[in-house]
Formats: C-alpha cells, structure tokens, sequence
C-alpha cells in the first residue's frame, strides 16, 4: 500500500514537472527571451536584461561622467533594480549626496551641477 | 580564446581542491572519482577566495602566477608524500553489473536529470548578472575588486558602506574575481558558470552519498527529485549564493554524520568542520550550521560518552578550533573594521527580547505555509515530506536518518529565529527570503527522504 501511494506521488511529480516546464518555457515566454537574447552579443544581453532605453542611457553617462566623479540618480525608487544596475554599470563612478552629476532616469536626462 | 581561459581558471579551482583534499585524506579511497571532482571544485574556489582575503591582509595585489605559489608548494608536498607512500589513487567504483542494470526508469531518470542539468547552465550562459542581490551585493564588489586588481584599502572602512550589505562574507564575489583575472576581462556573463556548477556539484555529491547504501536507479530516483525541483534549478542560474552555500552545507551535513556513525573518523570531522566555516564564508546563514553542527557533534559525543575514552572528548572542541581556524581571516577583518550585520542583533538573542517577538511567528508560518503548498517553486516536496513523516514515524530516530532529522530541525528552528531577532519588517522579510533559505538545507531533506525510504522503495 505505501509503495503504491509512493508510485503514485512519483508520477503526479513527474506529471507537474513537465507541467511547469512547459509553463515556464513557453507560457511564461521564456523561449522568446532566449532567442532575442542568443542573437546578442554581450553587450547587447546586457541591453536587453535592463532595458534598452535606459542601457543606452547608462552608456552615454559612462561617456560623459569622468571616472572618480560623483552622481546621484533620480527618477527611480531608492533600492529599486533600476537604482542598482545603474550603480552596477557606473562604476567606478561612485553615487554621492554631494554630486557633481545629475542622473536623472525617468527622463533620461544628464546634468552636470558642479563647476559649469 | 576566452572559453580556455575560463576551463583553465576551473581547472586550476579543481587541482588546488584536490590538492587540499589529498592532504586531508592521503589516498582518495572513499571518494568516487567525479564526486571527488566536484568536491574538489567548491573547496578550491573557497581556497582561492579566502587566499584573495590574505592577499588583502598583507597588502597585496592579485595576479594569478603569485597566487599559484602556495599551491605549488602543496603540490610539491602532496608529490613527496605520494611516492614516499607509493600508493595510486583508488577511488571508489561503480559495481559494473549493477550499471547495465535499471532499465527504462533509469534511463528516465537519467535523462531528466542531464536535461535539468543542460537546462541550468543555459538558463545560467544566456544572460548576463542581472538579478537583484546578484548585482547589487556581490558582481558590484567583484567589479570593484578587479578594476583595482586589488580589495583596495579603504574598502571595508569606506566604499563597502555605499553598498547594500558590506558584512556579507566574499566568497563568491573573490572567486568571480579570479575568473575574470583569468579571462582578463570583466565579462559577467560567462563567470556565471560558477553556479551551475555548483548545482551539478550538489547533484553529483547526493547522487554518491546515496549510492553508499542504495542501488542506482534509488539514487538517480532522488537525483532527479532534487534537479527537478523549479525553484532548485533556478537558483543555479541566477548568481544568488543559495546553491554555494547549500553546497558546503551537504558537504558539511555528509562528513559530520560519517563522523557520528564512527566516532573515530577524526579526518571526517575536519572535513565537516573546514565546509561547515566555508558555508559561513559564503553566506552569513553558514554561520547558524556552524553553531548546529558543532552542536551535534558535542551532543552526541555526551550522548555516547561511555562507549569514548578522553581523548576522543577533544573532539568537538577540534571541531570548533577549525572552523575557526579557517575563519579567522574574515573574523579579524570584521573586527578590526567593526562590520556588524545590518539585519540582525545578536543581543536580542535573549527571552525576554523574544518574548516580545511572538506575534513575529503568525507572518513567518503564514510564509512559511505558502512555501509549504507552493508546487509552482518546490513541487509536491513538502507534503510528500509530511507524509513519509508520517507513515515511516517510527524509522525517524533510527540509523543516519535522525542526525539529518535533527539537523533538518535546528535549521529550521534557527531561520525562525532568525526571523525573530532581525530589525527588518518581518512579512517583507518572510515573503522575499524562506523560499531562499529553504534552499540550504534541501539537499538533506532529500538526503533524509532517501535513508527514510530505502527499506520501502525497491528500485
């Protein structure tokens, strides 16, 4: 008896296995993600898993703020995703209250505020 | 060009492991050969990262050839030690009667088990580090650490405090940096094959821990339970430090309760207590198995007290000096920088401060039972948990089975703990973290549900 309630709980896992395989891959769109992810060089994955507006918009900060200066972000909520792949990306320009740059992310703005 | 790179910064993890495992244990007589691989793998990542730590303490700059050193040294000595023995290695092997055998269910699993395992490096290689803690607590140190090629001085007195999280140990983030010093660029998408990697390890040390006392297709049965966990195989790919530190904690898991089966195994006590604090170098959660499994091996070293002579009760205490022991670089970096946890107060570990705490318990089993029902991350693990509980009742306290119960049970006592004395909201904290710490101790439960129902399942 145990056994056959062990046989039978082994093929409702395997059953909901496939399921939420299925789920994950296709239903959640994950097949499409990949695909658009697999014809990207790397800097085109990380564009995609950020979000292409605002990757181009990290691109051209990293431009325009020098390394060793300092910025603080606006626009997004502190601790969000956003804030932190910004600060990820930025590097080594480091976030400050005292900031020599404006990174404003809902307008995808970038103003200096010192020494203009 | 960069892929061979990257095989040969694994490949040098995987010799510096195994040279360290040599030394712990001479001829590699009770290690399968791939288990071996894979064990040596995490211990050598771990090496690296906590030499990287050293590095930083004696004020000096990463580069791979002057790492190498002290592993050349042991290799030296492992060399001398293994001709003045003339002993080859004999790993444990396969029974190769039993390998032709098992038939369509094996080869079900089998499949299963390879295509989870195909499915977590994809998932893992096809993007970039992008998810939350992933990028904003470890690759931002990592890419701090390798744009200076050094963990440059003032960063655990200054830069570490502008990001989330500046008492979480640098395992992962230190052995990103050897890949990328490896590769010789900063490409965060490929050193994210240090995860599955792990989740392969994982496999790979269950899968032979089972077939220490089961057939194969048993083991591959359990295997498979374990890859095809959804919220498991995600973990492998996310860059989260879940599956490393459930990865020392199995390991860890493993050698203590060898320990505890055979009271004299001082080799596997060490071994228990060296993943034990490498768990605790990983992930500040290692810290709780520390306390846990130093627990077990005191208990039950005064629970079979008559059956051990005196100098077998230092043993626990050898235990604690390793863990120590292997520690102390990143205890002495925390005290010396003041780095205390933001999440929790060890204070408030008293039961008055708890006390206060009681109505904590509503929004933490409140999650907890969201996990609990939850098929879409765990499947029907948990219910099928509380029903082999249930029927095989009696077998709980018997053989192996009732130091991973106990095990089990303290670590499930402990997050609720933690929960208690943490200052974070406590339903945020729940709902965004049970799922996650629930991960660590998996491996054993599936351990635990393959000693519970060997004599049950003939397979």
């Amino acid at each position: 008896m145990k056994y056959r309630i062990l046989k039978i709980i082994f093929l409702i896992w395997v059953a909901l296995w496939v399921a939420f395989l299925i789920r994950e891959l296709f239903v959640k769109n994950s097949v499409s993600d990949y695909a658009a992810l697999l014809s990207r060089p790397l800097e085109g994955k990380h564009s995609y898993v950020t979000g292409d507006r605002l990757y181009d918009f990290i691109i051209l900060c990293k431009k325009d703020i020098p390394e060793g200066a300092t910025y603080k972000i606006v626009g997004v909520e502190a601790g969000s995703i956003e804030q932190r792949r910004i600060t990820y990306y930025l590097y080594p320009r480091l976030e400050s209250q005292d900031p020599d740059f404006i990174v404003d992310a809902s307008k995808y703005e970038l103003k200096k505020v010192k020494g203009q | 060009m960069e892929i061979i790179a990257l095989c040969a910064a694994l490949l040098t993890a995987v010799f510096i492991g195994f040279n360290i495992l040599y030394l712990i244990f001479g001829r590699m007589d009770r290690f399968y050969l791939m288990e071996a691989v894979f064990v040596s793998y995490g211990i050598g990542l771990a090496a690296i990262s906590l030499e990287m730590l050293i590095f930083y303490i004696l004020g000096m700059k990463f580069n791979i050839p002057g790492m190498m050193i002290p592993w050349m040294l042991l290799f030296a000595v492992n060399i001398a030690a293994y001709f003045r023995t003339k002993k080859r290695f004999t790993f444990v092997r396969d029974n190769a009667s039993e390998k032709r055998k098992g038939g369509t269910l094996s080869l079900f699993l089998t499949f299963g088990i390879v295509f989870e395992i195909f499915y977590a490096f994809f998932r893992a290689l096809a993007k970039p580090i992008e998810s939350y803690d992933a990028i904003a607590i470890y690759a931002i140190k990592s890419k701090i650490f390798y744009l200076a090629k050094v963990i440059p001085a003032d960063f655990f007195s200054g830069i570490a405090r502008a990001f989330p999280h500046p008492d979480y140990p640098l395992n992962i983030p230190l052995a990103e940096v050897f890949v990328y010093l490896s590769l010789g660029n900063l490409n965060d998408q490929l050193v994210k094959i240090i995860f599955p990697l792990y989740f392969v390890g994982i496999l790979c040390v269950l899968y032979f821990a089972m077939r220490r006392f089961a057939g194969r297709t048993y083991a591959l049965a359990f295997t498979f339970i374990l890859a095809s966990i959804p919220q498991f195989n995600a973990y492998a790919a996310n860059a989260y430090l879940e599956l490393p530190l459930a990865f020392y904690c199995l390991l860890s898991a493993l050698f203590l309760f060898g320990y505890l089966e055979n009271m004299k195994d001082t080799r596997a006590l060490v071994m228990s207590a060296a993943m034990a604090a490498l768990a605790a170098w990983t992930k500040n959660e290692g810290l709780m198995y520390c306390v846990i499994n130093t627990f077990l091996v005191f208990f039950f070293t005064v629970a079979k007290r008559k059956d051990l002579t005196i100098k077998d009760i230092y043993r626990p205490f050898l235990y604690l000096a390793v863990i120590l022991i292997v520690l102390s670089p990143w205890m002495f970096i925390k005290a010396r920088y003041h780095i205390s946890s933001d999440e929790i107060n060890l204070a408030n570990l008293n039961p008055a401060y708890l006390l206060k705490q009681v109505p904590k318990l509503g929004s933490i089993f409140y999650e907890f039972q969201k996990q609990f029902f939850g098929p879409k991350k765990w499947n029907i693990l948990w219910p099928a948990v509380l029903f082999i509980l249930i029927v095989n009742w009696k077998k709980v306290s018997s053989g192996v089975q009732k130091y991973a119960g106990i095990s089990i049970l303290l670590a499930i006592s402990g997050y609720i703990l933690f929960y208690m004395i943490s200052y974070v909201d406590v339903a945020f904290f729940a709902s965004k973290t049970w799922a996650r710490f629930l991960l660590h101790f998996l491996p054993v439960v599936i351990l635990w549900l393959a000693y519970m129902l060997k004599e049950d399942i003939d397979i």
